[in-house]
């Protein structure tokens, strides 16, 4: 192992890469266009995060924007709701992960017991059909449905609650939130799911069953463990993006009555820095979510490696 | 109160810019068409693209049409379809040593940065020269005039005006369903107690609430009976030369408490914050409101809509109820000048700078007024025997939507003067009979409290603007969803005083200093 580095080392890094280039030039030049859409869409524009650091103006450009330090995080971190936005981001963020995420895998699992092939590919259709339907069409639907006289209205007055508008009610903004995203992204996210248990061995199930594991059993103890690197990979995923609460969706559904639970960093920066035009302090509060993303992938990557053996990187 | 009654008055004649009769314009008929061989690049953030039916502006009569009227070529530009055009603007601004010579868009409050900046031209030494007609037109109003400079007296730009002062302005207000009212056998309610009245009579009668879109009235609503300056959003306003904002006053607690207790009695539509122009719809059809706020062009489609479903168009403008006292503050209007202006760039050199201006004065000639309105005469309008321009049957007779954009520039807003005339031929008569019932007894009322377009603020004050009261915004809407709901009890005076104590710990005292030096600068112009 050792002796191995030290001769690779001796050619030093240009060399090897000279050397595996010409080996594979192929798979080099499959890769390119990969590479030149991250240096073009996710590099290049990281030159602008610099105006998080200055007093940016659109007429003085961005090298010509003067620099005025941390201000912009000091006005942020004190500002009088920094603690609420992120309270809510994490809730919202935590509620989504907490039902959002296990649904679908239950729903997969579900389906894969079903022996009914007819019937298991009508309710997959039925449970996908609402991914397609855009977020304003949503959020109008769920804004009707919650009107004073609305169809949840109704429901909640047939169970003798009272009539009352929802979307002002700060207390149904989360149910409505989460519940209408796993309504909504359910069906399309068990397909992943789906196509993980497909892969697994047919044979050790019938292992399983000559050594006398019922259909639960089987679930526990073949099923799960078989689609665990999948749930894994996926949860590392989400958690790198705990933070991205997604804002178009919450920005269709709050009102000012409901901002003390819906009010989250990403609609906070789009008020400030589109409808205010400051810039220098909706890019200094991206650059905070995004390093605690960062933080948070790299964690869960972490704890993911050391309990499960199975992580991202 | 008679110092404040002069005080009043001389604020009102200050602000309300009513040249209705007697709007004289300079000929420009020995100056046009020019000579030149420069070509001027012209970027219009808004309200001046060519019609829709149009792929460019070179089918655009309107757009051609000007270049030979004015005899100087024009290359137009606009944001590509679909874009959010401010947005579009900054990126072209991204690049300031490369921009279009005239530029039209929001541009006013950021003059002074712009000219510090020296990213477009300071006007001032050329304007009398080379943009006789527009300069007399500012000299004959100082509120124009006044509106159009820095506080450093630099001419900046060509804005926007129209002919009648602040009508159109006036877009907003009160309505109601007529059947209903005769059938409860009331009169149009004068008061805020009489306009209850009509709140409960409907309401006992058909169930019916106070309802209306949020944004029609989340601006200013009625809280001009309660004498104050505004409803929900972050409203300041002018008063006796002071600055305040609308939602830190006595006046509008009172007016929130009214609210309140209208939820309260089940008579204030619970949906209301939650409302736009298309949801309200769903409660003016199915009988669910009698009584609300909106817009001429809303009022309009209501009753269009009921008449294509055969029912009678019932819904009529009624005046905004004062206070039962006779008190009125204000009701929404503005002084008939845009907040949008052409500038030139410094992309322009000194003499493509000269002929720019002489394209810019065209719109405020005599015959330019005319250009800007109708299009050119002969062909989309003749003078009509009552010396009034009046339009042929290529306009009349067309059938798409606003075909009037074709020919002429101001139907929307430009750098020019709209024609009452033109406000008149755009609107529909319903919309008219309410405006004229909003603004007319109002007109004293509907300007002079509104902060003034044209001031400008300082780059320190700016930039400290972004630090300071930035919370506010977002305080004073929610506080307000709040005291109506009922959240927070607004007839509890613990609560008044800490919501007080609140906005000074956001800094407003800070915001209300930099707001009142900005506006006593512009007083002092």
């Amino acid at each position: 192992m050792a002796q191995q580095t030290i001769g690779s080392g001796r050619k030093g890094f240009a060399g090897r890469l000279l050397r595996d280039f010409r080996l594979n030039k192929w798979k080099y030049l499959m890769i390119l266009p990969v590479l030149v859409y991250l240096a073009v869409f996710a590099y290049k524009p990281m030159y602008g995060l610099q105006i998080a650091f200055k007093n940016y103006r659109p007429t003085r450009g961005i090298a010509g924007s003067p620099w005025v330090g941390f201000l912009w995080f000091e006005k942020f971190f004190t500002d009088p709701y920094f603690w609420r936005l992120l309270r809510n981001t994490f809730t919202l963020s935590a509620l989504d992960i907490l039902f959002g995420f296990p649904a679908p895998i239950i729903l997969a699992l579900l389906l894969n017991e079903l022996r009914n092939n007819k019937f298991k590919r009508t309710v997959q259709t039925i449970t996908y059909m609402p991914y397609f339907i855009s977020l304003v069409v949503m959020a109008s639907l769920l804004k009707i449905y919650s009107q004073e006289n609305g169809l949840f209205s109704q429901i909640i007055e047939l169970f003798g609650g009272t009539r009352q508008n929802l979307t002002i009610s700060a207390s149904a903004f989360r149910p409505l939130y989460i519940g209408s995203g796993i309504w909504q992204y359910i069906g399309w996210n068990s397909i992943i799911y789906l196509a993980a248990l497909a892969a697994i061995d047919q044979e050790q199930y019938e292992a399983a069953r000559i050594d006398g594991a019922n259909r639960f059993r089987q679930l526990l103890h073949i099923t799960l463990p078989g689609i665990l690197p999948t749930i894994m990979i996926l949860f590392v995923l989400r958690m790198g993006s705990i933070l991205n609460v997604g804002y178009e969706k919450v920005l269709l559904m709050y009102t000012p009555s409901t901002y003390e639970v819906a009010d989250v960093f990403s609609t906070y920066t789009y008020r400030m820095g589109l409808e205010n035009q400051q810039y220098s302090l909706s890019t200094a509060v991206g650059l905070f979510n995004t390093v605690v993303n960062i933080a948070f992938l790299l964690l869960t990557n972490y704890f993911s490696k050391k309990t499960t053996e199975s992580g991202l990187f | 109160m008679k110092k404040l009654f002069t005080l009043a008055i001389v604020m009102t004649m200050l602000f309300s810019v009513v040249p209705a009769f007697g709007l004289e314009l300079q000929s420009g008929a020995d100056m046009y068409p020019i000579k030149t061989d420069k070509t001027i690049t012209w970027y219009a953030e808004s309200n001046i693209s060519p019609h829709e039916k149009f792929t460019n502006y070179t089918e655009s009569p309107f757009h051609t049409g000007l270049s030979e009227v004015t005899g100087i070529p024009v290359e137009w530009s606009f944001p590509p379809a679909g874009t959010q055009s401010n947005v579009f603007t900054n990126t072209l601004l991204a690049d300031p040593t490369n921009l279009p010579d005239i530029m039209w868009g929001a541009f006013m409050n950021d003059a002074s940065l712009y000219l510090e900046d020296e990213m477009i031209w300071d006007l001032t030494p050329y304007l009398e020269e080379y943009a006789p007609a527009y300069y007399a037109f500012l000299k004959s109003n100082e509120a124009y005039d006044r509106a159009m400079k820095n506080d450093a007296g630099q001419y900046y730009g060509f804005g926007f005006f129209r002919e009648d002062g602040g009508w159109n302005d006036t877009y907003l207000g009160p309505v109601i369903r007529t059947d209903w009212l005769k059938e409860a056998g009331l009169e149009i309610p004068k008061t805020i107690s009489e306009f209850e009245t009509v709140i409960r009579a409907f309401n006992e009668k058909h169930g019916a609430k106070l309802s209306f879109a949020n944004n029609r009235v989340n601006t200013t609503g009625l809280s001009g009976a309660f004498g104050a300056f505004g409803q929900e959003s972050l409203q300041y306003f002018v008063k006796d030369g002071k600055v305040g904002l609308a939602q830190a006053q006595p006046e509008w607690r009172a007016y929130v408490a009214w609210l309140n207790k209208l939820w309260n009695d089940g008579l204030l539509d619970q949906d209301f914050l939650a409302l736009d122009d298309t949801s309200i719809k769903g409660k003016i059809h199915n009988d669910m409101t009698g009584i609300s706020i909106t817009s001429m062009g809303q009022l309009n489609n209501w009753n269009k809509e009921r008449v294509a479903e055969s029912k009678d168009g019932v819904w009529v403008g009624i005046p905004y109820p004062t206070g039962d006292d006779g008190t009125l503050s204000m009701v929404f209007g503005g002084a008939g000048i845009g907040t949008s202006v052409a500038m030139i760039t410094k992309s322009a050199d000194e003499d493509t700078m000269k002929v720019a201006l002489q394209l810019l004065n065209y719109a405020y000639t005599k015959e330019g007024f005319n250009y800007w309105n109708f299009g050119k005469e002969g062909v989309s309008w003749e003078m009509g025997a009552d010396g009034q321009p009046q339009l042929t049957a290529l306009v009349t007779d067309d059938k798409d939507t606003d075909p009037l954009v074709k020919y002429g520039g101001a139907t929307w807003s430009g750098p020019c003067i709209q024609a009452t005339r033109l406000l008149y031929m755009k609107n529909s008569d319903v919309a008219i009979d309410a405006n004229d019932t909003w603004f007319y007894p109002n007109e004293a009322v509907s300007a002079y409290w509104k902060w003034p377009v044209g001031a400008n603020f300082t780059v320190e004050e700016s930039d400290e603007l972004k630090i300071v009261g930035t919370s506010l915004g977002t305080f004073v809407p929610e506080s307000f969803g709040r005291f109506v709901t009922g959240a927070s009890d607004i007839n509890s005076d613990a609560a008044w005083e800490e919501y007080l104590k609140t906005l000074d710990s956001y800094d407003l005292q800070r915001v209300l200093e930099i707001r009142q030096a900005c506006y006593d600068r512009y007083l002092a112009r």
